[in-house]
């Protein structure tokens, strides 16, 4: 029994000091965003520039601005969303280098799921529905109520639920709401399970480029460790070109990561890998998310990312 | 196996079995549910590649010492309490006001405050166990025998000599009902921790088995939390009888 003890107490310890090492820890929900980053860590393109990082699965995205601030991560992967509302509430954290970017691909596997029995002919059919968001105020219902206000619905009228990506297709199966906002692999497996028929694809509609997800950290860690920045954003320009053209290495590393069956991953491409980000490109989130209502301070783009 | 036993396990048993045949007669295809002999075979993976006993150590970590430091802290104030009526009297409101705030809800300001790990796990377990533990050592103390109390005046005691030597002896039946059932809140809340925030044991493998797509692994895990929390039931009741015999039914709930 006490030789069980010890040993619990040793490798608890050994995990404890593990984690204070000086390693940079990148934390990132369970998809593909964070690709360039599991690609950088699985082909040895960070150690190459001299980082030790090691990347932290987070459940929900908004706990990610938290875990930075409580720098249980130095680094994080919020939604745009995500980000703006932290920063939004004061919390002090900046945008350091982009992971990805809406393109026509990416746009094309985001759709409103509907399930059988109802039809969907055009935006305003939504009025009345139940309609199931991975997260209220997140990436997918910003964007699905910025295309309801272009086509001239009001988004009020739309009864919005959160329902969390792997319980959609059971919940639009029992008919717990009408219409789920998803994206792939979802929307194939839903189809093929005859569960109910895409609604609309507002995302190909509002054909936007701006980024879906971005690393960030808190300024202070940002402001001490520029030279780690500036290695961390050459390895991602290395590994954003292996996750854009080598889809077979770029799944392997989201498979290792996500934990998701290798043929699931592969059946769906990754969003597009970016690198680079400019401020601007905060500037259209900000506005939308301004005009719904999101953020109460006015935020200045130019300040939120590093240059 | 008793006959006994055999009866028991039937109708569960029964229930898996259908289940079985519905699932496969139907090919069921969901992101929640998985028949029981997936299950079985995600249990037994999850063993092969250690990933659930790592959980588990990480889990049961937190869950006793957050149990250990909740119990210290409930002991001393509940006997503290139970003695002096006067401090419990003035610690009366404090102590109702803190009490029904659910430990759950203190997660977004311990993350913050101390960031994923054992740390934010271990003080959010810690509160939960404090009050059941303080509540129902406050009331053993103050239900002592008077006779015992007088003995301890009569042999003069100093205060420490008295709580050591009569009050936590007589007291500890009861004091160890509360224990167990802070041992059972401590699972709970260590596996809520883990399921809402902090990255890592067995609540975090329902998380991640969920996201990654595996209904079969994150029942496995589930099964296994179950068949955890019934071996610390069983630990416990085993420890109390041999410990206390009869004197453990006083007031217990069996």
């Amino acid at each position: 029994m006490k030789k069980v003890l010890t040993a619990l107490l040793l490798s608890v310890a050994l995990t404890g000091t593990a984690m204070a090492q000086a390693k940079i820890q990148v934390g990132c929900t369970a998809t593909s965003d964070c690709a360039s980053a599991m690609v950088a860590i699985d082909e040895g393109i960070f150690k190459k520039h001299g980082l030790e990082v090691e990347m932290t699965p987070i459940g929900i995205n908004s706990n990610i601005p938290a875990a930075i601030l409580s720098n249980s991560i130095q680094i994080g992967g919020p939604t745009s969303t995500v980000f703006l509302q932290a920063v939004d509430g004061g919390l002090d954290l900046v945008a350091i280098a982009g992971a990805t970017v809406m393109n026509p691909v990416s746009n094309g596997n985001i759709t409103a799921f509907v399930r059988n029995g109802i039809t969907i002919k055009e935006p305003k059919d939504f009025v009345g529905k139940k309609v199931g968001a991975p997260g209220l105020n997140a990436f997918l219902h910003v964007l699905f109520v910025k295309w309801l206000v272009e086509k001239g619905v009001d988004p009020k009228g739309v009864n919005f639920v959160e329902v969390t990506f792997p319980t959609m297709a059971d919940i639009i199966k029992s008919g717990g709401v009408d219409a789920v906002l998803t994206a792939e692999p979802f929307v194939t497996r839903m189809t093929n399970a005859g569960l109910g028929s895409v609604g609309a694809r507002y995302a190909v509609e509002l054909a936007r480029t701006d980024p879906i997800i971005f690393y960030a950290a808190s300024r202070e860690w940002a402001d001490k460790n520029a030279a780690a920045i500036k290695k961390f954003r050459e390895a991602l320009a290395e590994s954003a070109v292996i996750v854009n053209g080598d889809r077979e290495k770029a799944s392997n590393s989201i498979a290792k990561f996500t934990k998701q069956p290798i043929e699931l991953v592969k059946a769906t491409p990754p969003n597009q890998s970016e690198p680079a980000l400019k401020p601007e490109q905060l500037a259209w989130w900000i506005e939308v998310m301004s005009t719904q209502k999101m953020l109460q301070s006015k935020l200045d783009p130019s300040k939120l990312v590093l240059k | 196996m008793t006959a006994g036993s055999a009866k028991a396990l039937a109708l569960p048993l029964a229930v898996l079995a259908t289940f079985e045949l519905w699932a496969r007669a139907t090919h069921l295809q969901s992101d929640s549910l998985a028949p029981p002999s997936d299950i079985v075979v995600a249990l037994f993976g999850a063993f092969a590649d250690l990933s659930i006993l790592a959980a588990t150590r990480d889990t049961l970590f937190s869950a006793f010492a957050g149990l250990a430091i909740g119990t210290i802290i409930g002991l001393a104030f509940g006997i503290a309490f139970g003695i002096s009526d006067t401090l419990n009297r003035l610690m009366e409101v404090t102590v109702e006001a803190i009490r029904p705030i659910p430990s759950i809800a203190l997660l977004p300001i311990a993350l913050i405050a101390l960031g994923f790990g054992y740390r934010m796990e271990i003080v959010i377990v810690a509160f939960a166990c404090v009050w059941p533990i303080l509540i129902l050592s406050r009331a053993a103390v103050r239900s002592i025998e008077p006779r015992l109390m007088e003995v301890a005046r009569a042999l003069r005691l100093p205060p420490a000599q008295r709580v050591w030597k009569i009050i936590i002896p007589a007291a500890l039946p009861r004091i160890f009902v509360a224990f167990r059932l802070s041992a059972g809140i401590a699972l709970i809340v260590a596996v809520t921790v883990e399921i809402a925030i902090n990255p890592l044991g067995l609540g975090a493998g329902i998380m991640l088995a969920q996201q990654a797509l595996r209904p079969d692994l994150m029942l496995a895990y589930l099964v296994w939390i179950g068949a955890i929390g019934y071996a610390l039931n069983v630990l416990l009741v085993v420890a109390q009888n041999r410990l206390f015999g009869r004197a453990a039914l006083s007031g217990a709930d069996r």
